[in-house]
């Protein structure tokens, strides 16, 4: 008897371990190995299928540095950030804000939806959509510009060096402006209504109320929203990626871009890991950011 | 090795998942029945190739029904990547698409091809059917390890009816060629000459003529093998200088546009020279209803290089050495001269297969191209796949970047030659 | 990939909110303004908002209405609506391939979607069930993982398949694709486990229900809500996913849609109508789901936020 209650309290112990132990496994398998594997690859010489991999020290990271490839990609990136704050975070915020006012309470839910659509559309897509966009002979832009006289603006977007990486950008921000939004949106329904009647009563305009109230309330949402651009612009890979594969040039080259090049078109793999080393350190100070102010990683 | 241990219990534990779900996972089904199988891998997913070599194989399984032929295909650069990957890991399917020179250069030093001179010699009827300058390519110290099937060429394409009209005769010193270009410009023609500058394989078209003709043919051939590469000759800076020149013909639109869309530009009679391959000599007619001549690469006065080589190198089909014997009918088979014909009906490229190219299944500008082909005094490779992937990188990216005013020859070579000794 | 976390720190608010709330039932609703300004500039905003709307929809409405214009039209009727609706192209496409992308799509989508559910859901049951030192433990390693991009692993995760000799298969996206949810999965999960009352499994207990039936018989069908939105956020996530999808398939027969669809640019000649009718098939699947599932998948943002 008494051995009987002690399998049975053992199993106990072994389900919940058996349950989690699959997570553990993936996890552990697919992103913290990769993470460290990544760590040293970077310290080596090799190519995708050569068996040995040749030790070079710091060489990569000194190579690294003296790339002025990876200064332009660098700073691409940080453009990306930049702008991408401003439209995504600083300007979802007020259409959230504008969704969420009851004036338009009978259109916000329809424009929500369509603001949500190219969230689900696949980058595949988008990016060949808009390259018909952007097409310097039959482009919606520049027949768009011709149509309503300002013919002299056209500018060849994706094939002028100056211009690419931000017609890359703006192709983002019409992706990605939606989905910050939602998540406002999300943010401002959590704050209690009274604050806004009674600000309605003491008189103060829609202005003020968005900045002595939403602002103020959805200050942790506003804050985690733009770390998550931020983040997203550092790894950015995609749009660049099908839109110009980083040309003319490497006018619009980004670090992700870059990496994938070094390692999959030009076989530099140990170059190409330390290249996403680079990507992941300057990510990883912004996650750190992200977890000592959002407080997650404790219990909810 | 903990790491192995981790695989091991999660392979176990996924086993489980895959064996519940394994039925549409797309793995190359195992033979039962004891045909022969033969893994046949080309670099054509896009019609009309892939629906053409489809039947092909379809109809040679009916022909011989004991033989079972795996068909596998991925695009050009992928292409490339994967058959470099397939060779080194000695799993290469049994007969596989190959370009000639460098790039069967690179395979054959892996000793996993199969050397063809035995099959040549036996079976004449077949071979001898084959255009013999055409095998050069595929030919390495007297052994042949691959048989030419599509030819082609690089040349410039004129329209015509703008030619006469503006009284241009064909150029045939590069000097000719600016002054025509020049001629076009003031006739209205704001970019006379256009290039799909976003697809870098154009550029290294250009390069690669270029070097041709003004690069002493020995320094080529010692850049151009990795080994012994310098990239150090005055041609390079150069040849370089020219193309930059040549880009101020092309106007700001072709930065932006692919190859493509520039043919498009052409056959619409918007553009009346364009850089083109003989392949697209069909698609320019479906195009479009311009009627338009080519001329060579012009000469360039005083330049050390070979002033006549043709640009564009024959493709073809290797063997590997472990295939089995089968293999070898197989190969007569696609290229015989009835599978020749109807591919270059099909196609509209043309092929190295004699008789198969005839005035039944080209136009009279593709039979034209033909004889420029097969007299060639001597051709010359595709830059991209000559030089070291690195290498042609950065000259195709300086040269985008050399359209748009970003950088100078001298900085590029400059790049080029760092890369070099990087690498050493 | 990120967490966002929207407690509201609502306590700096209740006295003043309580002060105000007194004000406001003895003030005279009737004194709200309108006047002739408010209109215009409301009339203004929802300019605006119609505006961004169109802007959002006109390319997509483009892209369809020129899916089924020929090769020339494309080229040189850019805004006009086809002269002849060229509805084969969407045939053409499917035939061309697309089907086989798409089936791809489904099978890796559904398998990762089974397995991201099922043992994000069963770790989740332990995290939010169990109390340990080794708990705690287990779920910083989950939550850290949000954290990691795929980036970074791709280079030594293309050489790990390639060792386990699973380059080239669907099972190259679908391991990937579920390591990569799972975080998020079970970090939402076991939120939503955390709020079931513990009374339902001590009663289950009681009634000799083991380990395994407290979690299929009580915890799964109570959690359907959070359930259809993981399902909805790993759908969209594994059928738009390109990085991977590009860098692990190269064989034309497993491609799935969005890196099959790039094929279609690749050759020396576009047919640019079935590249879009590819497009719009690639994309219907997703929209028809935003529509019927919109409001569980506000459920997952508001509860954690994805991106990549």
């Amino acid at each position: 008897m008494k051995e009987g209650a002690r399998m049975i309290a053992r199993r106990n112990r072994m389900i919940p371990a058996l349950f989690i132990l699959p997570s553990l496994l993936f996890l552990g398998i697919f992103i913290y190995i990769p993470l460290v594997q990544n760590f040293y690859n970077s310290f080596f010489d090799f190519s995708v299928f050569s068996p040995t991999k040749e030790y070079v020290g710091f060489s990569a990271f000194e190579q690294l540095f003296a790339d002025k490839v990876v200064m332009t990609a660098f700073i691409n990136n940080v453009k990306y950030a930049i702008i991408s704050v401003i439209f995504q975070v600083a300007f979802a915020l007020v259409l959230a804000t504008i969704l969420e006012d009851k004036l338009f309470r009978r259109i916000a839910p329809m424009l929500r939806v369509i603001y949500f659509i190219p969230v689900m559309i696949s980058i595949s897509v988008i990016a060949l959509l808009f390259n018909f966009v952007y097409n310097p002979q039959m482009g919606l832009l520049n027949s768009f510009l011709e149509l309503i006289g300002l013919g002299n603006l056209t500018v060849p977007w994706l094939g002028n060096a100056t211009t690419s990486i931000y017609a890359v950008i703006a192709m983002s921000q019409w992706q990605s402006i939606g989905f910050i939004t939602m998540l406002f949106i999300v943010a401002i329904q959590k704050i209690p209504k009274e604050l806004y009647e009674a600000a309605n009563i003491d008189g103060a305009g829609k202005i003020r109320q968005f900045f002595s109230i939403t602002v103020p309330q959805v200050k942790e949402a506003l804050f985690v929203n733009m770390l998550i651009t931020i983040t997203g612009s550092m790894l950015v890979f995609n749009e660049p990626y099908i839109l110009t594969n980083g040309g003319p040039g490497t006018s619009s080259m980004t670090l992700s871009v870059y990496m994938y090049q070094q390692g999959f078109f030009k076989d530099n793999m140990g170059y190409a890991s330390a290249v996403a080393t680079l990507i992941f350190v300057v990510t990883a100070i912004f996650a750190l950011i992200q977890i000592k102010v959002s407080g997650t990683g404790k219990d909810e | 090795m903990k790491k192995t241990l981790c695989f091991s219990i999660l392979l176990l534990l996924l086993s489980t998942f895959l064996a519940a779900c394994n039925s549409g996972g797309g793995e190359q089904s195992a033979n039962a029945d004891g045909k022969v199988e033969i893994d046949f891998f080309h670099r054509w997913p896009n019609e009309p190739r892939k629906s053409f070599y489809d039947d092909k194989v379809k109809e040679y399984m009916e022909q011989n029904p004991d033989v079972h032929i795996n068909v596998d295909y991925v695009l050009n650069d992928a292409y490339k990547e994967k058959v470099r990957v397939l060779v080194s890991s000695d799993e290469l399917p049994d007969i596989f698409t190959a370009w000639s020179d460098s790039f069967a250069k690179n395979l054959v030093s892996s000793e996993r091809i199969m050397p063809l001179n035995e099959v040549i010699q036996e079976d004449e009827e077949w071979s001898s059917k084959i255009i013999d300058s055409q095998f050069g390519g595929f030919t390495f110290d007297e052994t042949t390890y691959g048989v030419p099937f599509t030819v082609d060429g690089k040349a410039f394409f004129y329209n015509k009816a703008v030619f006469e009209e503006n009284n241009i005769e064909v150029p045939t010193t590069y000097d000719e060629l600016l002054a025509a270009l020049d001629k076009l410009q003031k006739a209205g023609y704001e970019q006379p000459l256009v290039e799909g500058l976003t697809n870098t394989w154009a550029i290294s078209h250009y390069l690669g003529t270029i070097f041709e003709r003004v690069v002493d043919p020995a320094v080529l051939d010692k850049d151009y093998n990795e080994e012994t590469a310098e990239f150090t000759d005055p041609g390079y800076i150069q040849g370089l200088e020219m193309f930059e020149e040549l880009t101020g013909y092309m106007g700001d639109v072709s930065t932006a546009i692919d190859h493509e869309a520039a043919r498009n530009m052409f056959a619409a009679g918007e553009v009346p020279v364009l850089y083109m391959q003989f392949a697209e000599i069909k698609m320019v007619e479906e195009a479009g209803d311009v009627e338009f001549g080519f001329f060579d690469f012009p000469a360039i006065e005083g330049a050390a290089g070979d002033p006549t080589a043709l640009t564009g190198a024959p493709e073809g089909w290797m063997v590997s050495k472990n295939a089995p014997e089968e293999t070898i009918d197989f190969l007569k088979f696609l290229t015989s001269e009835e599978t020749a014909a109807e591919f270059t009906k099909t196609d509209g490229q043309l092929n190295a297969i004699e008789g198969a190219v005839t005035e039944e299944n080209v136009n009279p500008a593709s039979l034209e191209a033909y004889e420029l082909i097969t007299n060639a005094s001597s051709t010359a490779p595709w830059f991209d796949n000559a030089v070291n992937i690195n290498v042609a990188d950065i000259f195709m990216r300086g040269g985008q970047s050399l359209a748009t005013g970003q950088t100078t020859p001298e900085e590029i070579l400059k790049e080029v030659q760092q890369e070099i000794a990087n690498k050493k | 990939m990120t967490k966002t976390n929207e407690n509201i720190k609502a306590d700096l608010f209740t006295s003043d909110t309580q002060i105000k709330k007194a004000r406001l039932a003895k003030m005279d609703k009737t004194t709200r303004r309108t006047n002739l300004q408010g209109k215009i500039s409301k009339n203004m905003i929802l300019l605006g908002l119609l505006l961004f709307a169109f802007i959002i929809l006109y390319p997509l409405f483009w892209m369809v209405v020129s899916s089924m214009k020929s090769y020339d039209e494309i080229y040189n009727n850019v805004w006009g609506l086809p002269s002849v609706w060229h509805f084969e192209n969407y045939a053409t496409a499917w035939s061309m391939g697309i089907s086989g992308y798409f089936f791809n799509s489904l099978f890796v989508t559904l398998v990762t979607i089974v397995l991201v559910v099922l043992i994000g859901s069963m770790a989740a049951f332990t995290l939010s069930r169990y109390k340990s030192r080794w708990i705690d433990v287990a779920l910083i390693f989950t939550i850290g993982g949000i954290m990691m991009n795929p980036q970074v692993a791709l280079i030594p995760l293309f050489e790990m398949l390639t060792w386990m000799d699973l380059i080239n298969t669907h099972w190259a996206l679908i391991l990937t694709y579920v390591a990569y949810r799972l975080p998020l999965t079970i970090i939402l999960i076991r939120a939503f486990f955390l709020s079931i009352p513990r009374e339902l499994e001590e009663s289950a207990i009681i009634d000799g229900c083991s380990e395994f039936g407290i979690y299929a018989r009580i915890y799964l069908p109570l959690s359907i809500p959070i359930i259809v939105t993981t399902i909805v956020l790993t759908a969209y996530f594994a059928w738009n996913e390109f990085m991977f999808a590009t860098v692990f398939i190269d064989s034309d027969v497993l491609k799935t849609i969005p890196s099959g669809l790039m094929n279609f640019r690749d050759a020396l000649r576009t047919d640019w109508g079935v590249l879009l009718a590819g497009m719009v098939i690639a994309t219907i699947p997703m929209v028809i789901l935003l529509v019927f599932l919109q409001r569980y998948l506000v459920r997952g943002l508001s509860e954690g936020s994805v991106k990549g």
